[in-house]
């Protein structure tokens, strides 16, 4: 059990960094189609299950690893060629290292920390990594000895250096608010209350928070700040020479990157694990009573689930009829978990730490996604900024007021502990 | 003569902070999102193979078809060679021949059309003094195993159905 709990948050790391890529691409295809009107991915199958799609972005995935990985002639640095797309999925990859997924477990007077890094300085490391991502990027493009590359590079370059300065300067306010850089301790710290609202980052720090979720997406170079690969203007950007499973790896890496900037914002501006009101303490205490509630809430999103599937199941492929197996597996699982969460709610498990520490996972999981939402909505929505609007936007408007901000929170926050 | 001035978009103190346009701009994809999901029935998009497209009317240029007289139900070509000097793809093959049963001087003996050449600019329908060759099938999608099949002779031109009505040869 004990070594279980030491390496679960470095599998969780795997899961969320890997696993969830193909999640988030069909996700990004399946809403993109939904807003435009249209279906999306609904044809690729394994003997009739296409799980809504998600076989597709497998099939996707697979066709990019069995494709010729081929070099072109004209590239001389065929090391930094081939190092670069390394680099920012490597990066990508780390930076999801220090968030915390749940609070800290204690059993057996033992701590265990649910971050797969469980350093204090976690916010540092963050701004590290999600800076050298673009590093490869700006590798890629150079290496590739291509103009189009080389221009892609050069505005990601361009792009980073104006934003990570407001985001460090957002950072800095939301620091001086939390007074800690351990995100174990900011979420923590988003237990209080702050005027019956809780404590969120977005609620004490809205400006702050505004500026790092913009420069998180101008990190992270998704629209609408994808100039350094915008196909209109230069093919492809930073990936133009690359094909195959080095182009996959970029791919890969802006999804993980999304990923993990996605979970900073959760931890920093969004509570990270914690529900709102409800500290981990109270969580244990009340644990059977929050169990109650969730089986219900089981019943009832199954319920919905199921009549949504029988009426949005038209199109019937050959093999397995799926609405039926859904329709089964649905109730199986949803009888299998109020079977075992009864258990619980009852009295009998015991050791409410596991059951807390699973539940603020799964809160955890839902915010993450649910901001994968916006990510995604944002790039279906917006049209991309202009270069040079993107470098106004920076350098004009979002550095001074970041600067502005940190002056407040600095006078409020003095003001405050002066007065106690 | 008056001066038209045009309003410039995006100067404004209001636009220039983009957070209103980007607010409504979100509101309005996240309606059609929530409406597509919780209902797809409403969407346009057609399932192809299953489904088979509604709206290809008559005047859809698809596959051609050669008219028949409304007379005698015979071939409506003359081989004139209209059509195969207007085609800009040259993919019409014809080779006339005189024609026994009186009814006019000259039918084709071989008439070839070669689908994979064909761009369907619909030339040939207008060029044609006869009204013997249109493209009115509605047809849009032509498949076949090997190039040869790609290539419809006189008989296949002749057995393709008008899409509406009897689609006899209108020439006096």
């Amino acid at each position: 059990m004990n070594t279980f709990l030491i390496l679960l948050p470095l599998i969780l790391t795997m899961l969320f960094s890997l696993v969830t890529v193909p999640v988030l691409v069909w996700m990004e295809r399946r809403v993109a189609a939904l807003i435009q009107d249209r279906l999306g991915p609904n044809r690729c199958n394994v003997n009739g299950i296409r799980l809504g799609g998600l076989v597709q972005s497998v099939a996707d995935m697979m066709k990019l690893v069995f494709k010729e990985e081929f070099l072109p002639t004209h590239i001389k640095n065929k090391f930094y060629h081939l190092v670069a797309p390394s680099i920012a999925f490597m990066s990508a990859f780390l930076t999801f290292m220090v968030i915390p997924y749940a609070d800290n477990v204690i059993i057996g007077g033992h701590t265990y920390h649910m971050q797969a890094l469980p350093i204090d300085l976690g916010v540092l490391w963050f701004l590290a990594f999600a800076g050298l991502g673009v590093y490869g990027i700006i590798l890629g493009g150079w290496a590739s000895h291509n103009k189009y590359a080389m221009i892609g590079s050069m505005r990601a370059t361009a792009q980073v250096i104006g934003y990570e300065v407001a985001m460090g300067l957002s950072l800095v306010s939301i620091l001086i608010s939390y007074g800690t850089i351990s995100l174990n301790e900011m979420v923590s710290y988003q237990t209080q209350n702050f005027f019956y609202l809780p404590a969120w980052g977005i609620v004490i720090q809205p400006v702050a928070t505004i500026i790092f979720i913009v420069t998180a997406f101008a990190e992270t170079n998704r629209a609408p700040f994808d100039a350094a690969e915008g196909e209109s203007e230069i093919v492809a950007g930073y990936h133009t020479e690359y094909g195959a499973m080095k182009f996959g790896l970029y791919f890969v890496a802006e999804y993980i990157a999304m990923a993990a900037s996605g979970a900073l914002i959760v931890t920093m501006f969004l509570g990270g694990y914690q529900l709102p009101y409800l500290s981990t303490v109270d969580l244990i205490n009340n644990f059977e009573l929050i169990l109650w509630i969730i089986i219900i809430f089981a019943i009832i999103t199954s319920l919905v689930f199921i009549r949504w599937i029988k009426t949005h199941n038209v199109l019937v492929m050959s093999g397995l009829d799926e609405t039926k197996i859904y329709t089964s597996l649905i109730i199986v699982f949803t009888i299998f978990t109020i079977i075992v969460m009864s258990y619980y709610a009852l009295g009998y498990g015991g050791s409410n730490e596991v059951g807390v520490m699973i539940l603020q996972f799964v809160v955890f999981t839902v915010k993450l996604f649910l901001l994968h939402f916006v990510f995604v909505w944002v790039r279906w929505t917006l049209p991309r900024f202009r270069y040079d609007q993107t470098q106004k936007l920076g350098w004009n408007i979002l550095l001074p007021i970041s600067l502005i901000n940190i002056v407040f929170t600095a006078i409020i926050v003095v003001g405050v502990n002066y007065g106690n | 003569m008056g001066i038209k001035v045009i309003h410039r978009h995006g100067n404004t103190f209001k636009e220039k902070m983009y957070i209103s346009a980007v607010y409504n701009g979100m509101k309005t994809t996240l309606k059609h999102f929530t409406k597509n999901l919780s209902d797809t029935s409403n969407l346009q998009s057609v399932c192809y193979p299953e489904l088979k497209p509604t709206d290809i009317t008559s005047r859809y240029r698809g596959v051609h078809r050669l008219t028949h007289r409304k007379e005698d139900n015979s071939i409506a070509c003359v081989a004139c060679f209209m059509c195969a000097t207007a085609c800009p793809a040259e993919c019409i093959e014809i080779v006339a021949k005189e024609r026994e049963d009186s009814v006019d001087e000259k039918m084709p003996a071989i008439f070839n059309i070669d689908l994979l050449e064909c761009i369907f600019c619909g030339y040939c329908v207008e060029a044609c003094p006869c009204d013997a060759i249109r493209m009115d099938s509605g047809i849009f999608s032509v498949i076949a195993d090997n190039r040869e099949d790609f290539i419809y002779n006189k008989e296949k031109l002749l057995s393709i159905k008008c899409m509406e009505g009897e689609g006899f040869s209108r020439a006096k």
